[in-house]
């Protein structure tokens, strides 16, 4: 359960980091080389955030419905299909999974 | 609709917006609802939507506390799987405005998939064209989908059920595929996957994504 409390403290942790971020990174002087690390970044913490919300809940590894809904996510990217009927291709195939088993 | 919300020029197309926006719409109706069927109160939800305006944190908090943890280990949890929130401000940091008030203001909607399109920009105007009309086709879905949710508070039965909870990693998925073409990226995106599958179950949370971003310094092998 969440109190005031706790969203004054949690906005305050994340927005720190968020503004560190954004406000101490020293674009100029910032060499080529880490400045291609900062470019692929997104990329590595996307497939660590993707793998993670496919084949774990609440810190435990498992295997479900949703592992298969993003599959078939890969398929329609893989054939670039675009974004809308991806993401409707897996929530459908993984309620479809979960009303038959 | 052309303009601002759908910056001309640009490889930001009209599908990708409205995924976002559903993808983060349905993020927030099901988030709110899973807090307030918690017992936080309405208006505390509302707050939490713009204040923190992410749902890892809370979540995080909210898990940890529910198993049995103390307060203090909740928020230390809400901000240590943040971090990633911090970094994606930080890649994005290079090609954004140079004034420090946008900045800051552009920092609290820093997220995965606005940063990643916004840096598919070869130039830096165009990345911050795309980053402002990501963020408001994010952040705006979002912050309805979170009030809406905390209206409705327990009476939608489950989420899960209308396969809601694939959409998140199948939206995020489908931004980054283009990427995974060339070999760094692709060397890159599967070692992210793996150290954050292998550390999951054995570190607290936050723990396996900061790990996983070390991946990204796979690029410093290369020369040139």
């Amino acid at each position: 359960m969440l109190t005031w409390v706790v969203v004054f403290a949690l906005a305050a942790g994340v927005y720190a980091q968020r503004a560190a971020g954004a406000l101490l990174v020293d674009t100029e002087r910032l060499s080529l080389r880490w400045r291609r690390v900062l470019d692929v970044l997104p990329l590595a913490i996307i497939s660590a955030v993707v793998a993670l919300a496919t084949l774990s809940d609440d810190g435990e590894l498992i295997v479900d419905a949703r592992a298969a809904g993003v599959v078939v996510a890969a398929i329609c990217a893989w054939r670039k299909m675009p974004m809308f009927v991806t993401v409707l291709a897996a929530a459908a195939t993984t309620a479809l999974l979960r009303a038959i088993t | 609709m052309r303009g601002w919300a759908l910056p001309t020029n640009t490889q930001f197309t009209t599908g990708e917006a409205f995924t976002i926006g559903f993808a983060y719409f349905t993020v927030g109706l099901t988030v709110a609802v899973l807090h307030v069927s918690d017992g936080t109160a309405p208006w505390v939800m509302v707050g939490s939507i713009f204040l923190v305006n992410s749902v890892t944190p809370t979540l995080a908090y909210a898990a940890v506390t529910a198993s049995g943890g103390s307060s203090a280990a909740g928020l230390f949890s809400g901000w240590l799987v943040s971090t990633r929130f911090g970094l994606f401000a930080a890649a994005i940091a290079p090609r954004l405005w140079p004034s420090k008030t946008k900045r800051a203001v552009a920092a609290h909607a820093a997220f995965d998939p606005n940063v990643a399109l916004a840096m598919r920009e070869s130039s830096d105007a165009n990345a911050q064209r795309v980053y402002t009309a990501a963020s408001l086709w994010l952040c705006v879905p979002w912050w309805i989908g979170g009030l809406i949710g905390t209206l409705i508070g327990s009476g939608l039965s489950d989420p899960g059920a209308l396969g809601l909870d694939a959409v998140f990693p199948a939206a995020l998925l489908a931004i980054v595929w283009p990427q995974l073409r060339a070999r760094d990226p692709l060397v890159i995106a599967l070692l992210a996957a793996i150290a954050a599958l292998l550390l999951v179950e054995i570190t607290p949370g936050g723990v396996p994504v900061l790990v996983a971003a070390c991946a990204a310094l796979v690029t410093l092998r290369s020369r040139d």
